[in-house]
């Protein structure tokens, strides 16, 4: 009998708490939101399973050794890729692999868009202060602005391991919700007129200009903002396997298999480290909040720099405004985003490929904010 | 409902850390996009300026002229279209049905069943 008894002290039915059943829900809510409706599957159905094994209520501190903040569970040992900041610059490397930064280099002015939707990354730091954040954790809160899961993980990894779970779980909902959070604010900042502008298409770029950008593109950045090596190091690293055309094997390899195995313990570990006993502050919601306020002032940043560029723009070099909210870096998303919303006002007005210039920026862009605060903060 | 924030707690090395950050961004990605604005015609130049095989200067007109994205992809669009007609084997046969069963001792005892009233004659 005593056995038994043991046995039920050590399941999940007298361990389970109510913050445990709503971190399940908000599991169960993020693969529901991949499956259904399509939002970021790639990253909603590990980190939201992720988030079912982090809940599954145990014994804590029984030396089961389950638990992701467990000593010697294999969950902790998959997260140390998370806390020392391994995972993100490897993401880096596929996503280096994988982006043609074409478009980019065909109209390059394009770039400051990316530089102009950072703003929210500055603004919600000085919020993140107002709100009693330490500067470490306003720093890192102020970077899921920037729409850029691997970076906000990155930084965080850096300035606040304690508050990784939650800015990386509100950095990639947001990134999942661009569809939902961006569109409301780009036709509130646009006028229809606006919408329908046309912009020239995009010039061919040689493979020079290919192979130049990532080497030009390291060294420029990394000599300003040394901090950002890590992630803008692999990034241009990845872009030069693929547009070099003579290392193909190694730039499949980054941009498919070594991509995909890191995303599928990135988001099993994030998911998982959202543990109720731990996840469940005030801080967290608060750090939503945030994370929300950041990512919708980085959009309207890149919209409103974009309207400002067309005061000294004519003609065909004029932007549309609604490509400025592709400056935040979640590829390819917000560039989807931008190109529904140009073609719901002109339904022949394809701003694809315009808006993953500023898209790509983006990425840069956030990668050198982040290591401008590793240069300030640690 | 009090207010949450706090401003007083944003000191002046706070405003300059984001002032700079976001100056910082702004000027690696000018640098980036002055360099990339300017490239394409150094580029242009230094293949101007590549001997021919006979050792005279070569000009400009010699070189194709950069076309439009539209144009590669038309011509892309087309040739695509045209290899995709290529086969190997024509696609244009005729799928030959075999119209008897054949014979399988699974079926065998209805088949003399069937055929009986035929054997009978």
């Amino acid at each position: 009998m005593q056995g038994i008894l043991r046995f039920f002290e050590y399941s999940g039915f007298a361990n389970v708490t109510p913050g445990h059943v709503l971190m399940v829900l908000i599991g169960l809510l993020f693969i529901y939101l991949a499956i259904r409706h399509e939002y970021e599957p790639l990253l909603l159905v590990p980190i939201g399973f992720g988030i079912l094994i982090g809940n599954t209520p145990f014994l804590e501190n029984a030396g089961l050794q389950l638990g992701i903040y467990e000593q010697g569970s294999v969950m902790n040992y998959l997260y140390q890729g998370v806390l020392k900041g391994i995972f993100p610059p490897l993401i880096f490397l596929g996503i280096g692999a994988m982006t043609d930064f074409s478009t980019l280099l065909s109209n390059p002015k394009l770039i400051l868009l990316g530089a102009a939707a950072q703003i929210g990354i500055f603004l919600t730091y000085l919020g993140a202060l107002a709100l009693g954040f330490g500067n470490p954790e306003a720093a890192s809160i102020g970077i899921i602005g920037g729409a850029d899961g691997p970076t906000a993980i990155f930084i965080s990894s850096r300035l606040a391991p304690h508050l990784i779970g939650s800015i990386a779980i509100a950095a990639y909902s947001y990134m999942a919700l661009v569809p939902v959070i961006q569109p409301p604010i780009m036709r509130l900042l646009t006028t229809p007129e606006e919408r329908k502008i046309r912009m020239k298409p995009p010039r061919a770029v040689s493979k020079q200009e290919k192979v130049i950008f990532p080497i030009a593109g390291l060294l420029l950045t990394g000599f300003i903002a040394p901090g950002s090596l890590p992630l803008l190091g692999m990034l241009f690293f990845g872009n030069l396997l693929k547009e070099s055309m003579v290392t193909k094997r190694l730039a499949d390899t980054a941009r498919n298999a070594m991509i995909d195995s890191v995303t599928i313990i990135l988001g099993l570990t994030v998911g998982a480290s959202t543990q109720a006993t731990t996840f469940l502050t005030p801080q967290s919601i608060l750090i939503f909040v945030l994370g929300a306020l950041s990512f919708m002032i980085s959009t309207a940043g890149g919209i409103l720099f974009a309207k400002l560029m067309n005061r000294f723009l004519k003609g065909e070099n004029r932007i549309n405004p609604l490509i400025g909210a592709a400056g935040v870096s979640a590829v390819p998303d917000s560039a989807r985003v931008a190109q529904t919303e140009g073609l719901k006002a002109d339904p022949n007005n394809h701003l694809l490929m315009h808006a993953m210039a500023p898209n790509v920026a983006g990425v840069i862009g956030s990668a050198v904010a982040a290591g401008i605060m590793l240069s300030f903060l640690m | 409902m009090s207010n949450p924030f706090n401003f007083s707690a944003i000191q002046p090395e706070h405003l300059t850390l984001a002032a700079t950050g976001y100056g910082v961004v702004f000027f690696s990605l000018i640098l980036l996009y002055f360099i990339f604005s300017i490239m394409p015609k150094v580029l242009d130049f230094r293949l101007k300026k590549q001997p021919d095989p006979e050792g005279h200067a070569t000009h400009g007109a010699h070189h194709a002229p950069t076309q439009s994205g539209e144009v590669n992809a038309a011509i892309a669009m087309a040739l695509s279209l045209y290899f995709s007609e290529l086969h190997d084997q024509e696609t244009a046969i005729l799928t030959i049905k075999k119209a008897a069963k054949t014979y399988s001792p699974w079926n065998s005892k209805i088949y003399n069943v069937i055929n009986f009233k035929g054997a009978q004659r």
